[in-house]
This record gives C-alpha cells, sequence and structure tokens, in this order.
C-alpha cells in the first residue's frame, strides 16, 4: 500500500472548502482550513432550506466511515474533526514554491476575546452600546460590537469588531472569566501620512489624528514630497489628495502601490471626481472620502484601517498542495445604475435577504414585511438575472443557481404564506438544467401556483400614492407590460470571490474575462499552476450537487498530486494509543473540574457529599485551567495515581471539542473511550451562578449524568473491520478511465469492466468540447495511461454478473467473453456505465436522410460528410426526446451543443442560415458566452412552448419546418436543409445494473444518489459509488468531477487495511431476538439484514451510522446501540430528572 | 357459485354437528392435522391439541366456555418454521387476530394454516369456568351454547362472561379462512360456513357440502349483538379512563402489580423471546436505589410496576386483540385489560390501525412518515 499523506491548505470553509476538508482528512491527510469569515458553512450559515426537500440536510457531510474522528452533530454549528485545523478570520498573504513544497503565509485577525476563556454567555452583549447591522441577516438587523458572529454556533464564542468598538471596556467588566483582551497596540506606533496641496486640510487631518486620537501623523503637499517620505520610512495608511498640481493622486497611488505594498490609501475627493476615486479603487485604494468632510466620517475608516494592524498575526505554515474554495460574491444591485432601485424603493430585495426574512431566526421572526417600512407583502415577484446574461454590469455569464433558488424561494413563501400569496418569477429562460430541476420546477407551477412571467423587468418605480412598487418588463412579444407588487427579489448573480485577484495573482493562475480563475482543458479542478487546485464555486456559482462533486474532485486532484513521489509521505501524526486493559475491572472514576482560572468557587466535599452514594465515583480534583499549560501540568499530577479507570473532565463546551479526551488517553493509558467531558460552565455562567451556593447541586446535576455515562462506557478496544485493497470499476467511457486512474494512482489495485471490445464510451464519436479541445488526442492518452498502469487490470467484453458481501468485502463475479466467469473480492466499486443518445421518435426521424440526430451531425462534420447546399438552411430542435414526462429531466448538454455545431457550421459556410428552436437556452455558467457569440453570429433562436411544438414536414426531398414565432406572432414556415434533433441523453439501458448492485435506480433510470445535494457520488449502498452519466447527464469534464470525486470517497474506504469500528454502532443481542424483522424496515442505511442461513440479525457495521432507530424500534433491547445501552441511559435520565 | 355451504346441525345436537365438520376436514388428503381444543382425559379442563387421528376428534370440544390462554401463540409455535403439511386450525376471533399481529411480527405465517372459526359466544374466566363445570349436570360446552342461543344469561353457579368477551366487538371471525356462522340462524337445521379466503373455499369445495342460501336474519342478529357489545364497552372505556385519568390514579389502579409478569407471559402479541423487564437492562443498582430512597425518603419496591405496564402499553397497545388474557392470568385481580383496551382504542385510532384486521396494514410503529402528528411532535412543515 503506498499511499502517501500530507499536509494540504483548503483556503475557503464554506460547505465547498468543508466538503475537501473532510475528504482529505477522511484519507488520512492533515488538513487546514482557513476562512476569511469569523465561522464556517459560508453562504449556507446563513440559508437553511435547499431544493429540492426544502430542508438542511448539511450533516449529510459528516464523515461516515471513521465516525469517531468528528464530532458527529449539525455542521451549522461548526466543524470538529481530529484532522482539520480550522482557522477563521484568516487571509492568505502569500503562496510560494511548488506541488510538495509550498510556504503559505496567513494572516489571522484577532476578535480581543479569547476563545479558550468565553463561555458563550452573551453578558459582555447585554451591556455593549454599540449596534450595527447584522451580516448573518443580511443587514436587515442589528448586532452588538461584541457578539456571536454565527448565532446558532456550538460553542458559541464571542468576538468584538474592532473598528464599531469604542472601547468603553464595559464588556471587560461584567465579564466572568476575564476573556476580553481590548486591542493593545499603541496608538502613536501607528503611522499616517496626509498628501494634500490644501494647507488647511492638512493640519485639521493631523489635528484630529495626532491631538485627539494619538496617532502618529506626518504630512506632504505635494505628491512626490509625499513619495519621498514613503520611501524613507514605512506608513500603515496614507491619505491621499486625488486633485493636485503637478503629480494628481492617481499617480501617486500607483508609484506607492510599488514602493510601499502594504500601505493602505484613502483618497479624498472633492464631489466631481468621485468617479476617479472609484477608479482608484480599483487599483488599490481601499476607500475614499468625498470633500468637505468631518472627523466623525474620517474617524472610524481610520479606526478600521488601525484595528487591523494591530490586531493581525502572521504565520506561515509548510503544505503539500493548496485548494482554492474560497467560494464566489454576490452581485451588488446598488451598484451601476441601479434601475431597480435596491436600497431606494421599500420592499426591494435580494434573494439573500428575503431569505433571511422569511427564516423564523430572522430579523422579522417569519414575518413578511417589507424591510424599510414593516408593509405586509401580498404580491411577491423575483426577478431573474440581475447581474447576471447583463451586459451592462459585465455580467455575459449565466450564474447558474439562481433560477432554481428563486423558485425554492417562491415554493417556500407559499408554503409558509399560504395560496393567498401571489409569486411570480420574471424570466428570460428557467435554467432548469441539473438532475430533478425540471420536476421541482414543474411542481412549482402545478402544486403550489408560482407564476412563471416570461420577460426581462427592466425597470422598478415606486407608486408615489400607494408605495406600491410598479415593475415593467418587455413579454415575449415584445410589448410593454406592467405589474404592481408589493416585494421583489432580486435574483442576484455571482461576481468573483472578494479574494480572487490577490489569490490568482499569488498563484499565477489565469483569470477569464470576468475575472473568474480558469482550469486546465478536460478538468474543472486542476489548474496550470502544479500543487494549486480549485474547487467548488470558486470558478463560477454552482449549486450544493456540484460544488461538493468539485469539492471532492479537487480534494482528489490535491492527494492524486502528493503520489507522485516528489513528496516526502508524512505519516499519520498521531502515534498509536498504548492502552491499558481495564475491562475486568468495576468502573473508578476520577473527576477532574476545571474553575476557569479560579471563577468558580467550589467545595469538592459538600459536592461528593452530593453526589453519594456512587461506589463507582473516587474522587474530585480541581484544576485552575485545564487548556493552560500550567493545567496539563496539575493533570499531570493528580493522574499520577493510577487507581482510576475512568476520567470525567467537567470544564468548558470549547473542551468537548477539543483534543484533550485524546491527550488525556495517552498520558493515562486509557482507552479514549473511557474518558468523557461534560459542560458544566455554559449552564453556570448562564445562571451567574460562579460564586452562588447553588453551584454545587447545579454542578451535582451535571456531573451525575457524566458519571452514568461514563460508567456504562465500553471498556474494550473498538473492532476492526478489514478492508479489501482492491476496486472495481464499471464501465471504460471517460468517467470509468477517471476513476481507475485516480484510484490506481493511489496505489489501489483496480479491475476495469468495460463491456464493449474498446474503452471509450460517447468519447470515440464526439470530436471537440464546447472550448475547441480535441476529442481523439485525449481519448488515446486516456486508453495508454489505462494500458500502461502497473495497478489496472482491464476486462473488455466483460460484464458484472453477481454482486453480494459486506461493505469493504464485496465478492463479484463476472462474465467475460465466451461465458467465462471468475470471482473476485472489492472493497469497494465506482459504476460508470455511461449513456447514450435519447432514441428519437417523432419529427420526421427517419423518413429523410436530412433529418439527423446531433451525435449524427457530429459524425458527418467528423467524416466531412455533410454537405449543406449554398447558402443554405439548418434548422436544430431542441428537447427533441427530454424534458418532457416520461423523460422529464434537462440532459444539459444539447443546447450548448447546438451551439458548438452551429459555430461550426458557421464557420464553415458564413452565409449559412442556422434556426435553433429552443424551449430554455440552458447555457448556463460561462456557455452563455457561446450563446451572446451566436446570437452575434446570426444564428436564429426562436422560443417554443411545449404545448406547441415545431413540426417537421418531409416531401421527398424537401423538408419543412412549422414553429409559431412569439415576436411575429405567426407560424414560420422554414425550408431545412438539414435538421438536427437534440435528443438528450439516457443512462445505459442494456444491463440491470442496479439489480445486481442492490441499489436504486431514480425515476429516468439514472443512478439515484444517498443524497442528491449532500452525497451526490453515493449510491443508496454504502460502498457503491456512481459517476459519469450513468448518474447524470453532463459535458466530459464535468462527468470527469463526478468520477474524480467517486474515486475520492472510494479512497476514504479504501486507503488502510482495517477501518475501526465506530464507537456507536449497533448490536444485536441474538439470545433475546425474535427475529420480528422491524429493525431491518426501520434502518434508514440498509445496515441490517436477515441471514437466513444463520437464523440472525445481522449488521454491516461500516453502512451503520448509528442513529438508534432500531434500538428504539425493537420492544426488548434485543437490538441495542453500544455506548448508549439503556441500562446506563436510565441512570443518565434519572440524574438528569433528579 | 356460491361461497355459502351448509354445516348440517344432527338431531345429537351441535356438538356432534361439529366435531362431524371437523372429521370431514381431517379426512382430507391435504389437511394433515387440526388444532382443536379438546377435554382432557385426566380433568374437565379444556385445552388446545393438536389432533391427526380422525378417532380422537370426538376429545374436541368447541364449545366450552373456557379459555384458558390465547391460541394464536400455540399456532405461531407451529407455523414459525415449516411444518411439512397443511393444519387446520380453529380459533376464537381474538385468537385470529392476534394471530394475524404475529404474523405480521415474522413469528409465525400463513402458508400451511387453514384457519377456521365461528362466531364467538364467548368464555368465562378461568376460576369461574371451574365453578361452572362442576354446577352443570350435563356437558357444560353443550349446556352452555344451548343458553348462549337462547340468550339466557343466567348460567348455572351464578356466574358471568369474562369481561372482554362482554365487551368485545369482533365477535364474527372476519380473519378466517372458513367461518362458521350460527348468529340469527336459530331457525334453520344448519349453520353457515362461509369459505373468506381461496384457501378456505378450496377445502370446502373438497368437502362436497350442500350449498346454502344468504340468511335473512343474521345480519340483523349480529347488528344487535353489536350494540349491545359496543354499548359495554364504551362504559367500561369511561370508567376506565376515569379511574386512570393522572398518574396517581394510575399508580392506585395498579397498585397491586407484583411483577410476576403473567400478564405479559399469556398476552398473544407480547411476542419477544424475553421481555426487557427481565432483563440486565432492569438490574437497577443497588446504590440507584438508595439514591431514589434517599431523594424521596421512601421508595416502594419492586420499582419498576408502573413503568412496566407503561412500556407495554407503548410497546404492545396497537397490537392489543383485546383477549382479556391478562385479567384471566392476574394474581391480584387487577383490571388489565380494561387499561389495555382503553388505550388500545385510543392508539389504534391514532394511526387508523385495527389490531388483527389485515396482515397488510403494517404495524403502525414499523412505518416511518415524515408529516404526521404535527400537533404531538412540534414541528410544523415548513
Amino acid at each position: 500500500m503506498s499511499h502517501a499523506t500530507g499536509h494540504i491548505l483548503v483556503v475557503g470553509a464554506g460547505i465547498g472548502g468543508m466538503r475537501t476538508a473532510m475528504d482529505l482528512a477522511e484519507t488520512g491527510h492533515a488538513v487546514t482550513l482557513v476562512e476569511h469569515a469569523p465561522h464556517v458553512g459560508g453562504l449556507l450559515a446563513s440559508l437553511d432550506h435547499q431544493f429540492p426537500t426544502n430542508h438542511c440536510g448539511m450533516c449529510r457531510m459528516l464523515p461516515r466511515l471513521d465516525r469517531d474522528q468528528s464530532v458527529q452533530a449539525c455542521l451549522r454549528k461548526g466543524l470538529t474533526h481530529e484532522r482539520i485545523h480550522i482557522r477563521t478570520d484568516t487571509d492568505i498573504m502569500a503562496i510560494d514554491g511548488d506541488t510538495g513544497n509550498l510556504t503559505v503565509t496567513l494572516r489571522q485577525k484577532s476578535g480581543y476575546v479569547d476563545a479558550r476563556r468565553c463561555m458563550g454567555c452573551g453578558a459582555c452583549a447585554d451591556v455593549c452600546p454599540v449596534d450595527i447591522p447584522d451580516p448573518f441577516n443580511a443587514g436587515l438587523s442589528t448586532r452588538k460590537a461584541i457578539h456571536s458572529p454565527l448565532p446558532h454556533a456550538w460553542p458559541a464564542l464571542y468576538q468584538i469588531d474592532g473598528t464599531a468598538c469604542t472601547r468603553c471596556g464595559e464588556c471587560r467588566t461584567v465579564c466572568p472569566t476575564n476573556a476580553i483582551v481590548l486591542p493593545a497596540g499603541e496608538k502613536s506606533h501607528f503611522r499616517v501620512l496626509v498628501v494634500d496641496d490644501e494647507a488647511i486640510v492638512r493640519e485639521s487631518i493631523r489635528d484630529w489624528l495626532r491631538e485627539e486620537e494619538g496617532f502618529h501623523v506626518d504630512v506632504a503637499d505635494s505628491g512626490p514630497a509625499g513619495l519621498s517620505l514613503l520611501t524613507n520610512a514605512p506608513y500603515h495608511l496614507m491619505l491621499l489628495d486625488i486633485k493636485m498640481p503637478g503629480m494628481d493622486g492617481v499617480d501617486v497611488l500607483r508609484q506607492a502601490s510599488t514602493l510601499s505594498p502594504d500601505t493602505q490609501v484613502i483618497m479624498m475627493t472633492a464631489f466631481a471626481t468621485v468617479e476617479t476615486a472609484v477608479e482608484a479603487m480599483k487599483i488599490g485604494a481601499m476607500d475614499y472620502l468625498i470633500k468637505p468632510f468631518e472627523p466623525d466620517a474620517l474617524i472610524p475608516k481610520v479606526m478600521q484601517v488601525y484595528d487591523r494592524v494591530a490586531a493581525m498575526t502572521d504565520q506561515t505554515i509548510q503544505v503539500q498542495a493548496v485548494i482554492l474554495n474560497a467560494g464566489t460574491t454576490l452581485y451588488d444591485p446598488s451598484s451601476g445604475k441601479n434601475n431597480l432601485g435596491y436600497q431606494t424603493h421599500p420592499g426591494v430585495v435580494t434573494s439573500l435577504e428575503f431569505e433571511r426574512i422569511i427564516s423564523n431566526s430572522g430579523p422579522f421572526a417569519g414575518k413578511l414585511v417589507r424591510p424599510k417600512d414593516d408593509r405586509p407583502v401580498q404580491r411577491l415577484a423575483w426577478l431573474q438575472c440581475v447581474g447576471s446574461r447583463d451586459f451592462q454590469s459585465d455580467g455575459d455569464f449565466c450564474s447558474s443557481v439562481c433560477c432554481m433558488i428563486s423558485i425554492k424561494e417562491a415554493v417556500l413563501a407559499r408554503e409558509k404564506y399560504g395560496p393567498n400569496l401571489d409569486a411570480a418569477i420574471y424570466y428570460m429562460d428557467m435554467r432548469t438544467y441539473d438532475k430533478s430541476f425540471q420536476r421541482y420546477r414543474d411542481a412549482a407551477e402545478r402544486d403550489h401556483g408560482i407564476r412563471f412571467v416570461r420577460g426581462r423587468v427592466h425597470t422598478m418605480i415606486i407608486d408615489p400614492e400607494t408605495q406600491d412598487l410598479v415593475i415593467r418588463y418587455a413579454d415575449r412579444s415584445g410589448d410593454m407590460q406592467e405589474s404592481i407588487v408589493d416585494m421583489a427579489v432580486l435574483a442576484i448573480g455571482q461576481r468573483p470571490a472578494r479574494a480572487m485577484p490577490k489569490l490568482a495573482d499569488m498563484c499565477h493562475l489565469p483569470l477569464n474575462s470576468w475575472g473568474f480563475a480558469e482550469t486546465q482543458p478536460f478538468s474543472l479542478t486542476r489548474t496550470a499552476k502544479p500543487g494549486i487546485f480549485l474547487g467548488g464555486s470558486f470558478t463560477g456559482l454552482k449549486d450544493i450537487r456540484e460544488t461538493v462533486i468539485l469539492s471532492s474532485a479537487a480534494g482528489l486532484n490535491a492527494s492524486r498530486a502528493l503520489q507522485s513521489g516528489v513528496t516526502k509521505p508524512v505519516t499519520d501524526a498521531l502515534p498509536a494509543p498504548r492502552t491499558r486493559d481495564v475491562s475486568r475491572e468495576l468502573p473508578a472514576i476520577r473527576i477532574l473540574i476545571c474553575t476557569c482560572h479560579q471563577a468558580l468557587q467550589i467545595d469538592t466535599d459538600l459536592l461528593s457529599r452530593r453526589l453519594r452514594p456512587c461506589p463507582s465515583l473516587l474522587g474530585i480534583d480541581i484544576v485552575t485551567a485545564i487548556c493552560t499549560p500550567e493545567g496539563s501540568e496539575a493533570i499531570g499530577r493528580i493522574l499520577n495515581a493510577s487507581d482510576f479507570n475512568r476520567l470525567l473532565v467537567a470544564a468548558c463546551p470549547q473542551e468537548m471539542h477539543s483534543g484533550i479526551r485524546r491527550d488525556l488517553a495517552q498520558m493515562t493509558g486509557l482507552d479514549r473511550n473511557l474518558i468523557d467531558c461534560v459542560d458544566i460552565h455554559t449552564p453556570i455562567f448562564r445562571k451567574g451562578l460562579t460564586e452562588h451556593p447553588d453551584i454545587h447541586a447545579e454542578m451535582a446535576h451535571i456531573l451525575d449524568m457524566g458519571i452514568h455515562r461514563l460508567a456504562g462506557a465500553n471498556p474494550l478496544a473498538s473492532e476492526l473491520t478489514p478492508i479489501h485493497h482492491h476496486a472495481l470499476v464499471v464501465g471504460g467511457g471517460v468517467a470509468g478511465m477517471t476513476a481507475a486512474l485516480a484510484l490506481a494512482d493511489h496505489g489501489v489495485p483496480v479491475d476495469l469492466v468495460e463491456k464493449n471490445a474498446t474503452l471509450g464510451g460517447n468519447l470515440c464519436w464526439i470530436q471537440e468540447t464546447l472550448q475547441g479541445d480535441k476529442i481523439p488526442p485525449f481519448r488515446a492518452e486516456l486508453e495508454q495511461k489505462i494500458s500502461k498502469h502497473p495497478n489496472i487490470t482491464l476486462y473488455t467484453q466483460t460484464t458484472v454478473a453477481g454482486f453480494s458481501g459486506q461493505t469493504g468485502g464485496f465478492v463479484t463475479t463476472l462474465e467475460g467473453p465466451e461465458k467465462k466467469v471468475t470471482t473476485s473480492r472489492h472493497g469497494a466499486v465506482i459504476l460508470a456505465t455511461g449513456g447514450m443518445e435519447t432514441p428519437v421518435q417523432g419529427y420526421g426521424y427517419g423518413q429523410s436522410p436530412a433529418i439527423l440526430t446531433q451525435k449524427e451531425l457530429e459524425e458527418q462534420i467528423a467524416t466531412h460528410a455533410l454537405n449543406i447546399g449554398d447558402p443554405g438552411s439548418v434548422v436544430m430542435i431542441q428537447c427533441a426526446g427530454t424534458r418532457e414526462e416520461p423523460r422529464n429531466y434537462c440532459s444539459r448538454v444539447c443546447c450548448a451543443t447546438s451551439l458548438k455545431q452551429a459555430m461550426m457550421l458557421k464557420s464553415q459556410n458564413p452565409e449559412l442560415a442556422v434556426y435553433i428552436l429552443y424551449r430554455d437556452m440552458m447555457t448556463y455558467g460561462f456557455t452563455e458566452h457561446l450563446y451572446t457569440r451566436a446570437r452575434k453570429a446570426g444564428v436564429v433562436f426562436i422560443a417554443y412552448d411545449p404545448e406547441a411544438k415545431p413540426t417537421v414536414m418531409v416531401d421527398g426531398n424537401d423538408v419543412r419546418v412549422r414553429v409559431m414565432e412569439p415576436v411575429l406572432n405567426r407560424v414560420l414556415e422554414i425550408q431545412a436543409d438539414r435538421v438536427i434533433l437534440a435528443a438528450g441523453m439516457i443512462p445505459s439501458p442494456n444491463t440491470d445494473i442496479c439489480g445486481i448492485f442492490g441499489i436504486k435506480p431514480d425515476p429516468d433510470g439514472f443512478y439515484q444518489e444517498a443524497d442528491i445535494k449532500w452525497r451526490p457520488v453515493e449510491s443508496t449502498r454504502e460502498g457503491v459509488f456512481v459517476c459519469g452519466i450513468g448518474l447524470s447527464p453532463g459535458t466530459i469534464s464535468e462527468s470527469i468531477a463526478t468520477a474524480e470525486a467517486a474515486a475520492q470517497k472510494a479512497l476514504a474506504l479504501l486507503f488502510r487495511p482495517e477501518i475501526l469500528r465506530s464507537r456507536t454502532t449497533a448490536r444485536v443481542r441474538h439470545s433475546l431476538c425474535s427475529l420480528c424483522q422491524l429493525c431491518i424496515s426501520a434502518c434508514p442505511y440498509g445496515a441490517r439484514q436477515m441471514e437466513s442461513d444463520l437464523n440472525r440479525i445481522v449488521i454491516d457495521p461500516l453502512m451503520c451510522q448509528g442513529c438508534g432507530a432500531c434500538a428504539a424500534i425493537c420492544p426488548n433491547d434485543a437490538a441495542v446501540m453500544d455506548e448508549w445501552l439503556p441500562q446506563h441511559m436510565f441512570g443518565v435520565i434519572d440524574a438528569a430528572l433528579a | 357459485m356460491s361461497d355459502l355451504y351448509k354445516l348440517v346441525i344432527p338431531d345429537e345436537g351441535v356438538l356432534a354437528g361439529l366435531r362431524r365438520f371437523f372429521r370431514s376436514i381431517l379426512e382430507l388428503e391435504s389437511i394433515q392435522a387440526i388444532l382443536a381444543p379438546v377435554q382432557l382425559p385426566m380433568k374437565p379442563s379444556v385445552m388446545p391439541a393438536l389432533i391427526s387421528d380422525p378417532d380422537q376428534i370426538d376429545h374436541c370440544d368447541p364449545l366450552a366456555p373456557s379459555f384458558p390462554l390465547n391460541a394464536a401463540k400455540v399456532v405461531s409455535q407451529l407455523t414459525r418454521n415449516p411444518i411439512g403439511g397443511t393444519v387446520a386450525v380453529f380459533l376464537r376471533s381474538c385468537e385470529i387476530r392476534a394471530f394475524i399481529e404475529l404474523v405480521k411480527l415474522k413469528q409465525g405465517t400463513l402458508d400451511e394454516v387453514v384457519i377456521i372459526g365461528m362466531d364467538c359466544p364467548g368464555a368465562f374466566q378461568n376460576a369461574s369456568y371451574r365453578r361452572f363445570v362442576q354446577s352443570c349436570t350435563e356437558d357444560p360446552g353443550a349446556t352452555f351454547f344451548n343458553q348462549i342461543q337462547k340468550k339466557d344469561t343466567a348460567f348455572p353457579g351464578n356466574i358471568d362472561l369474562a369481561e372482554a368477551c362482554k365487551a368485545c366487538e369482533h365477535f364474527t371471525p372476519d380473519g378466517a379462512d372458513i367461518a362458521i356462522g350460527w348468529l340469527g340462524m336459530a331457525s334453520e337445521d344448519h349453520f353457515l360456513l362461509k369459505g373468506q379466503t381461496d384457501r378456505g373455499l378450496d377445502v370446502l369445495k373438497q368437502l362436497k357440502l350442500p350449498e346454502a342460501a344468504a340468511p335473512l336474519m343474521r345480519h340483523g342478529a349480529i347488528a344487535d349483538m353489536l350494540a349491545k357489545r359496543l354499548a359495554y364497552r364504551d362504559d367500561m372505556f369511561a370508567t376506565t379512563h376515569a379511574a386512570t385519568s393522572n398518574l396517581k390514579k394510575l399508580t392506585a389502579y395498579l397498585a397491586d402489580c407484583v411483577n410476576c409478569y403473567n400478564c405479559r407471559v399469556v398476552c398473544p402479541v407480547c411476542y419477544c423471546r424475553e421481555c426487557v423487564f427481565v432483563t440486565d437492562v432492569f438490574d437497577h443498582d443497588a446504590s440507584q436505589v438508595l439514591k431514589w430512597s434517599q431523594r424521596r425518603g421512601l421508595v416502594k419496591l419492586p420499582a419498576d410496576t408502573v413503568f412496566y405496564h407503561l412500556t407495554r402499553l407503548a410497546h404492545m397497545s396497537t397490537a392489543c386483540v383485546g383477549c382479556g388474557q391478562c385479567s384471566n392470568a392476574c394474581p391480584n385481580d387487577i383490571p388489565v385489560m380494561e387499561l389495555f383496551r382503553s388505550v388500545a382504542e385510543k392508539t389504534q385510532n391514532a394511526f387508523g390501525y385495527e389490531a388483527g384486521r389485515s396482515v397488510d396494514d403494517a404495524p403502525p410503529l414499523s412505518v416511518f412518515r415524515e408529516n404526521e402528528f404535527e400537533d404531538v411532535v412540534g414541528i410544523k412543515g415548513e
């Protein structure tokens, strides 16, 4: 086994970054996860409903195999994994080096609160006098300068917004644990340079900043004078006038940015030159001030810089690879012309704000009102493509997810506020291109009464009398229409992540025309720079499903880069613990109580008396601060007595999530399972009992629960489940080949099975990608890699005939040429059985050689068999096989393929007339650009409704297409030299692959995911992973990404010879079991089976997720959850209720 | 073709007619044995027996108002594993319904049984039956049935039907393959045989019995009896609810319980191989018991009596068929059946479930629905 592990940096801790980090941690790597924001979760931290379930399912991302390495709790509250080091409030300052040897400089901002001391009691916020807009609620509510950035985070940690804080010190006086450390940096060390030709401005600023605030201030009366000061000494901040004789401010800025790149610059401008100031911000100024200004305007901006400088600490780390997964930002609709009146009209909100408004934890407690005037809302409109598909805002792309977000929000609104709410979506094309989207959209219209109105809203005005919003748009026939609504939700599009320019610069990444980083051909995650990978939404906004896929794929490629042998393998940093066998001893518990720097006054005798009778309790020890080195020493002294066999630590919630159990296990030689933590601090600090006599009653209560739980902890070591280090990949198309190579490169022996005689699948007929990359050489390269790889055994003309066994040890029967049967064992399986073009019916197909499918056209273009008369005309009909029941899904690729083929034909013959008849052009993401290009090239686009489909008439050699033209509002008849049918894709139909592997197909015959959003490449059976077209239609690079993601998931199973069974795994007490099998139907993971040979219920330990449904339904506890045995839980409950 | 046949009542009486019918079934090639209540030779007790020799059929006593145990448990034991043949079983309605519950819990199968049921005349509690037998001058079963047919409930020994029977609304054998009907047949010379399933019809066809016409009086007779039973039942519910409406009253109701677990041993639907209350789960630490005592000043022992009944209600009330064996078995005369039926009424109604109705209704606790009981669980679909 040659799986090399290393230290990998993941930038961005939204769900994408979390996915990448957890995948890598699950495959043995150490991960540093860096996040600019003060919490993990990204955008989704404040969005709690996701389509298609309209619930949250984030916890489904949690590790499922080595569960004990992570805290198995709600991921919205936080992420804790032993191999993941999370650093929030942190930015990347520099990345140097290459794969295997990268040096990264991190800069972390202080929150001025000692995280180890903060108990989250909130006393500080109660006394804080400062109210500022709360970004968690999209600025619709306020919070204090000292606050918990994520209201639902656990442990709840407070921090100070240094810019808003007035340093009044009130919070310090009330904090029970002295956790608050106000900024201590000396103001006189903060150097400010003022450059202005007007003496009065220079001097008043100097007075304000030096005399009143105590900063160090120098002044210069011209650009050159300023620059020379800057050359001589460093400045933290420069206040720079724009309009100066000689050298103007912008020139000074330009030179200063090379001379002293760390100096922050604030431009000072007259009203007339505001635009210049805005330009200056593009070349590096951080802000501007409009003259004349008062100290009140200036000082906060200066404080912001001062605060940043004072509170920053830099650190360098060594990593072997970097994954940029920093997401995207969203378009600010108040920028530019703001023709939709955002922030000026009441009732105009962004999609993000809307979701906070309707949230029960939002600013209005779930009441649907307009934020500005509290007016109740009855008529709601969603306006699509705000900042997307829009030249004026530099957004000639589709932001991919806004259509579905709007549909979801409309459905949520109708579900929550009832059918009297009028909900309409104004759109150009409804981009329901991904799996399950189309049916969700149809249900929204049919079952929820959402109105879909085709037309782009160009203006919104407010009726001064009624305060109603009036929206104006052009309908399909081009006529102007007006609608009156109470609230308009702007479906805002994507913009590159704020850190994108900086990160791209550090990593030398090329950016596309809109400022998003670009990847290599045939990959959505690899870059030209070795060691740097892109994940999730960093390359453009994605929905959860795609974000998760691309994040897993990025992790896989980063991990693969470490396998090349260039790097020194870094082995697991945690030494195997030496454990003492105490299974034959009665429970003997010592309790360690942390007083958090003596904030608690505890009488141990009194406490012991309260806990009596308790034969398993040996004694109680007090530690002043368990999290400090002194605390560790004190523990060491206490633990020298080895009369105990279990340890109960009573401290704060942070300790419950820290590595203290692991550390104490090492110190004592006890199994980690025999050490437990209880949180006594939260209730005591929240109730203000620190010095109150009731503290003992409160503590006894919690400790008693902990004692019962710990006394019942299983003293035996966890069992191991062996994993067969061998994988099976079914399907030799691009997904199967990719998956096989990905696993083989990680040292896993792979059996690659293909039913045909040759590899390649759909690659055999596609000529080039949308981006113009040629397929045949790519295919040849893949095939060669497969054939030469020492870890891959290729079985062509072979199918899978049988499959059985448990996760990690499946038994597979292969049937080769001449019915030759072989049986082998595999630890994991990846299915990539692919798909094909939908067989076309109708549209005259088969009646004339002029009527072709997209695939046939592609083949004719390749063989130059196409011969269209001059000037000639081609009609392409979209959705000619899908997006209608029974195949009511979009095949994703056909619209873009039509555009590609139209452009290929146009390039051969610019005079050729090309008509594309479409329902909704599904050019999501940057393929929107192809759509624009095709329109510019003169391709004619005609929208049709499914109720009035185009008809094709064949009369000998004459082929005509009739279609209703909505703008002219009449039927057009087009004489066509070729009719091209965009038929879409279906999954490979000729094997019962789902039946053989015991997994579920979706309604259209594609593989059903374990969870469509959160576990998109896992089948409904643990250990069987799915990818490629068999999973869902997609482009070549999208299929590759699913294959890489599937390989990453399989690696988590395969990378070691055995897996430690999680402590919380179901067990059957066979002597009590009546075999009623209720537990089998209750198990949501399919982990239980009636084994008729043994006449017993058996459990697949890797499938079991410890949910306890079996134990709940079993009437006599024949089904139990280890570690949560009822006899011990009774004790805990009894203690809780005492 | 009709599904109704005649079970001719000979001059010798009902008992002889039933025995003849059972014998004819046992003589069929396709039936290997018949399970029916028999008079024990050594004592005038009635117990189920598996009869395979037709000559032994005269021991069988289907009319005796004796109900010492719910035979669903016996049938479950006979059908859990393949028996290698087909067995006919004569069961009371509450036994059939209990057996259907057990089949759903995989404790038996319908594959190798033909269930024969009869309009149930009811039965006595065990002690009452013994007194009844002593007071009877003629065959107790025939005496009893004679009186029942005449609606004469002044039984010798001044005894009454069991409470469970008086409150039973499921006296017709709806789940049987073959139903024997006598209600509303007083003016006829035969009882009614109805094939209620393909399997039952097949057996009746093989017997080559005379076909019967639909009886005129039967429907009314059943409705009358049902009305009486429901009225009695609802009174019982009201009394029981009043007696158990809070934890204090419930504790008083169950005060005489000594944790003998007889009620669960005789309960036909309590199918656990071993009740959780006799496993290590309830082996309380001695220190725990002392702690309870210290906390409250005194603790009654055994401690888990109310808990035991509440648990059994939680586990089994949805499967309760109201046979009353629990009350029959209680050494301290706790009205266990009344409590179980009153709670079962509510729990079964809550899920739209009726214990024993059909093998196709899944037991409520085995079904997960995301959106149900929103008022109870407090989670509203947003």
